[in-house]
C-alpha cells in the first residue's frame, strides 16, 4: 500500500468537503440516474429530451484512493448501506437508525488475553491516534464505494491486551438493543451479529477499527461509534457498532456464514473467480457511477494481504 | 341489459389501462426528478420486477373471480392485465441487460448461465412475451385448442416468477433465515390462485362464498 495514503496528521479545515460540494455531488448522482433511466426509457419515449441541467456536478473534491478512484459522496455512504438490525432497506436505514444511542459506549475485550479490559469510547479515542484511511468497500451484493474512514489499526488495541499463545481467532459482536432496533427480535436473522477474523488477519496493518468517515464521527447507520473495516473482504465482514471483541482458539461462528455457508465463506475475501449464486462477483457497480467495472482480486489489496494466504486454496476457502 | 354490460366492461378496461401505465409514469417521473436513490439501476430493476409480478397475480385472479362471483367483465381483464405483466417483465429485463450490463452479451450470458434465479426469471419472461405476442383475438380464433394449451403456460410463468423472487433473496430459504416476508406472501397468493383452478377446491370455495 502507498504509505502516503495513510495520514496521521489532523485534517486541515480546508480539506473537509464543504456541504455545497456534497450537494453538487448529489445532483451529479441524480443526473446519472436520469442518464441511465433515459437510456432505458428511450425506446418508450422517443421525444424525451435531456433536462436543462446536464450532469455538470462533477465532484470537486478530487481526493482518491491509492488507485485514483474518486471518493464516494458523503450522502451516498451515509444514505445507502446495510444494517439489518434496523431494517433490510438500504435507503431508509439512516432514518431507522437515527435514534440509536451510541454514548455512553464501551467495548469489552476478553477471552484468551493477558489483559482483558473494558474500554470506554473516550478511552479508545484518547489511547489510539485516529488517522484517515481511504479504502475501497466491496459489498457481496455487487456494489462498491470509496470511503475515507477515520480510525486506527486493530493491531494496536490487540497488542495492548496481549493475546495468549492459544488465541488463534478474533470474534466480534455487534450491539443488539431491542428497544432501538426494529429487527432485533426478528426470527429471520439470528442476531446478535457476529463476525470473525483469523488472528493474523486481525493484526494486519490494513485492518482498522473505524470511528469516523469524512472526518466526522460515524453516523449510527454506518456502525457508530466503532466498527471494523477489512478492505480486502466483502463488506459484511466489517461488523458495525462493536460491543465485544474476544480472542478465541477456534474459528468462530459468524452470522452470514451460519445462515448460508455455501454462499458466505468465513474468509469472504473479495474474489472475482469465486462466483455467488445471486450476484456477479466478476464485476461491480460503483455507487455514483454508471455501468459496471471489473472487481479486483482481494479488492485491489492483493499485494499487501496475499502473504496471509500462502499455500491456501482460496477457491476452497472462499 | 347489453348496454349496461358494455358500459361496465369499458369502465373496467379504462381503469386497468390507467392503473397499468401510472406506475410506469411514476417511475419515469422519479427518474426525471433524480429520485431513484443511490443505486438507481437496482431501484428500477426491483420496481419493474415487483410490478410485473403484481400484474401477473392480478391477471391470474381474473378467472377465479369470474367463476366464483359470476363476473365475466372481470374475467376478461386477464388479457390487459397479462399484457402489463409482460411489459413490466420486459422492462425489468431491459434494465438488467441494457442499463446495468450495457448490452455486454458475454457478461449477460455468464450471469444467465451461472445464476439459477436468473434462469427461472428468463424462462418466465420468454413465456410472458410469447403469450403477449399471441394474445390477439384473431390469432386466438385461428389457433383454437392450441391457443388454450399454449396460454396455460401462464401457470408455469406464475410458479417460475415466485421461484425467481424467492431465490433472489439473501439468506437461506429452507431455514427461513433472511428477508423472505414478501416473496413468501407472493408464493402463498400464487399457490392459492393455482389451487383454485383444481375443480374440487373450486367447488369448496364456491360453496362457502356464494350462498345459493
Amino acid at each position: 500500500m502507498d504509505r502516503k495514503q495513510i495520514r496521521s496528521v489532523p485534517i486541515r479545515p480546508e480539506e473537509i468537503t464543504p456541504k455545497h460540494i456534497y450537494q453538487s455531488r448529489r445532483q451529479f448522482l441524480k443526473n446519472m440516474g436520469f442518464v441511465g433511466m433515459g437510456a432505458l426509457l428511450a425506446s418508450c419515449a422517443p421525444g424525451l429530451t435531456p433536462p436543462d441541467e446536464l450532469p455538470t456536478g462533477l465532484p470537486t473534491d478530487f481526493r482518491t484512493d491509492n488507485m485514483n478512484n474518486l471518493l464516494t459522496s458523503y450522502d451516498a455512504i451515509t444514505g445507502y448501506c446495510n444494517f439489518y438490525e434496523f431494517t433490510t432497506d438500504k435507503e431508509t436505514v439512516d432514518e431507522k437508525a437515527q435514534d440509536f444511542v451510541t454514548s455512553p459506549w464501551s467495548v469489552a475485550v476478553t477471552g484468551l488475553v493477558e489483559n482483558p479490559r473494558i474500554f470506554t469510547m473516550e478511552e479508545i479515542l484518547e489511547a489510539y491516534e485516529q488517522e484517515e484511511r481511504i479504502y475501497r468497500m466491496r459489498c457481496v451484493e455487487g456494489w462498491s464505494m470509496v470511503i475515507p474512514w477515520m480510525g486506527f489499526p486493530l493491531q494496536k488495541l490487540l497488542e495492548d491486551v496481549r493475546p495468549t499463545s492459544e488465541a488463534k481467532f478474533v470474534l466480534f459482536e455487534s450491539a443488539l438493543v431491542p428497544g432501538q432496533m426494529d429487527n432485533a427480535n426478528s426470527d429471520l436473522f439470528p442476531f446478535p451479529y457476529l463476525e470473525g477474523l483469523r488472528l493474523d488477519e486481525a493484526m494486519h496493518d490494513l485492518t482498522i477499527l473505524a470511528t469516523g468517515l469524512y472526518n466526522e464521527p460515524l453516523p449510527p447507520q454506518n456502525g457508530a461509534p466503532i466498527r471494523l473495516v477489512v478492505p480486502w473482504k466483502y463488506g459484511f465482514k466489517s461488523i458495525k457498532s462493536i460491543v465485544r471483541i474476544s480472542l478465541v482458539p477456534d474459528q468462530p461462528p459468524t452470522l452470514w456464514n451460519t445462515i448460508a455457508p455455501n454462499e458466505y465463506g468465513f474468509y469472504a475475501n473479495v474474489n472475482p473467480d469465486v462466483d455467488h449464486p445471486r450476484w456477479s462477483q466478476a464485476t461491480e457497480r460503483r455507487i455514483g457511477d454508471a455501468g459496471r467495472i471489473p472487481t479486483l482480486f482481494m479488492n485491489g489489496y492483493a499485494e499487501e494481504v496475499m502473504p496471509l494466504y500462502e499455500g491456501m486454496d482460496l477457491e476452497e476457502n472462499f | 341489459m347489453d348496454n349496461k354490460k358494455n358500459r361496465d366492461k369499458n369502465w373496467l378496461n379504462l381503469i386497468v389501462l390507467i392503473g397499468g401505465f401510472i406506475p410506469l409514469l411514476l417511475l419515469g417521473w422519479s427518474a426525471l426528478q433524480g429520485n431513484l436513490g443511490f443505486n438507481p439501476v437496482q431501484t428500477v430493476m426491483q420496481r419493474t420486477g415487483n410490478l410485473g409480478m403484481i400484474f401477473l397475480i392480478l391477471s391470474l385472479s381474473c378467472t377465479p373471480i369470474n367463476k366464483i362471483f359470476k363476473l365475466p367483465a372481470v374475467g376478461r381483464l386477464r388479457k390487459p392485465l397479462g399484457l402489463f405483466a409482460a411489459l413490466y417483465a420486459f422492462l425489468h429485463f431491459a434494465a438488467f441487460a441494457i442499463w446495468d450490463y450495457q448490452l455486454n452479451l458475454g457478461l449477460i450470458w455468464n450471469e444467465i448461465r451461472t445464476k439459477p434465479f436468473i434462469i427461472f426469471g428468463a424462462i418466465a419472461l420468454v413465456i410472458l412475451l410469447i403469450l403477449a405476442a399471441t394474445s390477439f383475438k384473431s390469432l386466438q380464433r385461428k389457433m383454437g385448442k392450441t391457443w388454450v394449451w399454449l396460454h396455460r403456460l401462464v401457470y408455469v410463468a406464475g410458479v417460475l416468477v415466485v421461484v425467481h423472487y424467492l431465490l433472489s433473496i439473501k439468506g437461506d430459504l429452507f431455514n427461513l433465515q433472511g428477508d423472505f416476508a414478501l416473496p413468501i406472501i407472493a408464493m402463498v397468493i400464487v399457490s392459492l390462485l393455482l389451487m383454485v383452478r383444481i375443480p374440487a377446491f373450486y367447488q369448496f370455495l364456491r360453496h362457502w362464498f356464494v350462498k345459493e
